[in-house]
């Protein structure tokens, strides 16, 4: 967590967290710390792909003439 | 053959200049005639003429060579030939010998350019493929989400705008990194292959298109070009080729991870759908609440049961072993003589312990009859053993 992830790791953890809780052997306390990680990884996605715009950069060429 | 005449000073045998050059146009002229290839430049022909005249340039080393044919041959050939390309002529050397000057006379000239060049990529394919640079297990998987998507650009501003165009109406979450290039003409290849490089170690770009419209065959020939599509081949992340149109099978497609017909399916293959992504968040959701839902019953559920196995524990416990007592009270009751004598059978004792046998008693003996209910006293009368 510290350094930005991409959305695809983020969405893949996501997945994961998901699919423990549905296999259903996670004890308790766990599940519910889970749970928060889960929704927070989600808020995160979601906030990622609200309100982009496009960016575009331009890598110029090296000196002409080449 | 016409003898080439000299002139004799004492012992000096000379040459006119017009003898010396027809002298080597002989020796020239037993010279068998023969296929010259290279590049048409200074094509010169008129009506009024009876020759057409044309250079052939040597490409590699920009030697070069007159060439003339006969203007009613070359009208024939209708070849409408222009410079720079390539052409195979079919001649004789020949000298002129008003400036002494060495050609080529041509029969007949046959256009080569793109069958040679068919040929030299058909070559040049059938050796990649054979070190497997085109095997499809060495394709890689396009990320489904890239942090950025390198465009490696012409100065095409059609295939350009409408792969950006694309990319942000589907997926506007990204990043597009640009860098145009060079794409054809000469210096071409070498110019895409750096460009690539750059793109390919942008620290955000996880996957690079090429992006180049429909051009002519030879326009598009840099990226069939060997080190292109090597460079391709080798990048550090995946590539989308969108070189040409639908029917253009320039190399550096084969060698790509995905080939798009067009700027705009490349556009589609490199990121997804927003609204598709969002569907799949909101269902991930979904299933993550109903998931933790889920668990919270079953751990619920587990603690209810056990709750009331705990509680049912003291009554399970007497009622085992009340029955572990009925089982005996009835296997003591089976075994008991009691219930024997109730059949009607009698337990004979003659002081001490039952009899079994008649000769254990003696007449006048005194014995002790037990019945179900009371007992009998009673004397032997006879014994009969």
């Amino acid at each position: 967590m510290s350094e930005p992830r991409s959305f695809e790791e983020l969405q893949r953890d996501l997945e994961e967290i998901i699919t423990r809780l549905e296999r259903g052997d996670v004890p308790v306390d766990d599940a519910v710390a889970l749970f928060r990680r889960g929704e927070q990884l989600y808020a995160e996605c979601v906030a990622r792909l609200q309100g982009a715009e496009l960016q575009v950069e331009e890598l110029l060429p090296p000196a002409a003439g080449t | 053959m016409p003898k080439v005449e000299h002139l004799v000073y004492g012992d000096r045998k000379v040459f006119t200049v017009s003898a010396f050059n027809r002298g080597i146009g002989m020796h020239l002229g037993r010279l068998p005639a023969l296929w010259v290839e290279g590049e048409v430049t200074e094509l010169r022909r008129n009506d009024a003429w009876a020759n057409v005249f044309l250079t052939l340039k040597d490409p590699k080393t920009n030697a070069t060579l007159d060439v003339t044919i006969a203007r009613r041959s070359y009208d024939r050939l209708e070849l409408d030939l222009s410079e720079g390309e390539t052409v195979h002529v079919a001649g004789r050397a020949e000298i002129y010998e008003q400036k002494g000057e060495l050609g080529l006379r041509a029969t007949t000239i046959e256009r080569i350019g793109l069958g040679g060049h068919l040929l030299a990529l058909e070559q040049l394919k059938r050796k990649l493929a054979a070190e497997g640079l085109f095997a499809t297990e060495r394709k890689r998987r396009l990320p489904r989400v890239p942090r950025a998507v390198g465009i490696l650009t012409g100065a095409d501003a059609a295939a350009r705008g409408d792969l950006v165009a694309t990319i942000g109406a589907r997926f506007p979450a990204t990043k597009v990194v640009i860098r145009e290039t060079r794409v054809q003409g000469k210096g071409a290849a070498s110019a895409i292959v750096s460009a690539l490089a750059e793109l390919a170690g942008h620290p955000e770009v996880d996957v690079v298109v090429l992006a180049r419209g429909g051009g002519s065959f030879e326009d598009l020939l840099p990226f069939s070009d060997e080190s292109v599509v090597r460079a391709v081949a080798a990048s550090g992340v995946p590539i989308v080729s969108a070189v040409g149109h639908e029917q253009d099978t320039p190399l550096c497609d084969l060698a790509a991870d995905a080939r798009a017909a067009t700027p705009t399916a490349a556009g589609a293959l490199v990121v997804p759908h927003i609204g598709d992504l969002e569907l799949a968040l909101v269902a991930s959701r979904r299933r993550l609440g109903l998931a933790v839902r889920a668990q919270l019953e079953r751990d619920r559920g587990r603690l209810m049961r056990q709750g009331e196995r705990l509680r049912d524990s003291p009554r399970l416990l007497l009622e085992r072993r009340r029955a572990t007592l009925d089982r005996s009270g009835a296997r003591l009751q089976a075994l008991s003589p009691l219930a024997t004598l109730n059949r009607g059978y009698a337990i004979v004792r003659a002081g001490g312990g039952a009899l079994r046998t008649a000769a254990e008693a003696h007449p006048g003996d005194r014995l002790q009859i037990q019945l179900a209910a009371g007992s009998l006293e009673a004397l032997v009368g006879e014994v009969h053993g």
